[in-house]
């Protein structure tokens, strides 16, 4: 008997996973994105962020509680959005700012448990 | 007594959600991961929902492989005794914490909710400040699978033979190897 979590989880992925083509990249889909904040828009309340040379926006509208700090470190779980051209928004739920964050500790964490995951189901 | 029954065992919310759960009629509930019983368990992840009812707060936990359903007692029992009057205290310090975006580190036992859904009955929750408990806890979670909590299921491995064997002992070893 497997028990059904009436919320989805955001899968943590890393920017540049998010392209057109990837396994992530559907309507809808659930994400958690990492990234520092490059712009902030008070009038459209879209961010900025970026990882390693690639940005990506996020809807902030839903947002409360948070500060938006240029070079800051954030992570936004949301609902990926695709615009046509196939460029992407994420209609972000949730975010807080994750400075202090060791990017070599999470991305080789992030792969790992990817690993066992698939083990997991594998087994 | 099994060890497990106190531990409170970390377990990435695809694992707990997954457990395997035997429910006979005037029994109450077990779970099991791979034929290991638990009892209480351990998260680490983001605070995605929050909803207070009455004297429960409940909020979801989401660790990127899956959303656990928390439930923190508050009900105010200080007419019972100092002790208790502490403990409502606490409780409702903890609930106080809980805010959605927060990186948090759950501790609670299992139960089964109405419509069969696994959900914790919170111990303790405290929020995470340092963003890399977050990672370091996946770490344990995997590490603790496969040293000790895939070998506890299948303890006869060539590392577990030991001349006098019982399942105790083997329990002790791999607690204290983890």
């Amino acid at each position: 008997m497997m028990a059904t979590s009436i919320i989805k989880p955001a899968v943590p992925v890393l920017l540049k996973e998010i392209e057109s083509g990837s396994q992530f990249f559907k309507q809808g889909a659930s994400l958690r994105v990492t990234g520092m904040l490059h712009a902030y828009s008070e009038d459209t309340a879209v961010a900025v962020i970026a990882d390693a040379n690639i940005s990506f926006k996020i809807n902030t509208v839903h947002l409360r509680d948070l500060s938006f700090r240029f070079g800051s470190y954030y992570q936004f779980i949301g609902e990926l959005h695709i615009l046509p051209e196939d460029v992407a928004i994420l209609q972000a739920r949730v975010g807080r700012i994750v400075d202090g964050l060791d990017p070599n500790l999470y991305n080789q964490s992030l792969q790992l448990r990817r690993q066992f995951e698939s083990e997991l189901v594998n087994s | 007594m099994n060890w497990f029954q106190a531990i409170h065992v970390k377990l990435l919310a695809t694992d707990f959600l997954s457990l395997t759960v035997h429910n006979p009629p005037n029994y109450a509930p077990t779970f099991l991961r791979r034929g290991m019983k638990v009892w209480r368990v351990e998260t680490v992840g983001v605070v995605v929902s929050k909803e207070r009812t009455g004297d429960y707060l409940k909020f979801f936990v989401d660790d990127g492989t899956g959303c656990i359903p928390c439930i923190l007692d508050v009900t105010d029992r200080s007419h019972l005794g100092l002790a208790a009057e502490v403990e409502t205290e606490i409780a409702l310090r903890e609930a106080a914490t809980v805010e959605l975006g927060k990186l948090v580190r759950v501790r609670g036992m299992i139960m089964l909710g109405e419509e069969d859904g696994l959900h914790l009955k919170v111990r303790d929750v405290v929020v995470e400040r340092d963003p890399n408990m977050e990672a370091l806890h996946w770490m344990d979670c995997i590490r603790l699978a496969r040293t000790c909590y895939d070998r506890v299921a299948r303890p006869k491995t060539p590392a577990l033979a030991l001349p006098s064997y019982d399942m105790q002992a083997s329990m002790t070893v791999s607690i204290v190897s983890c």
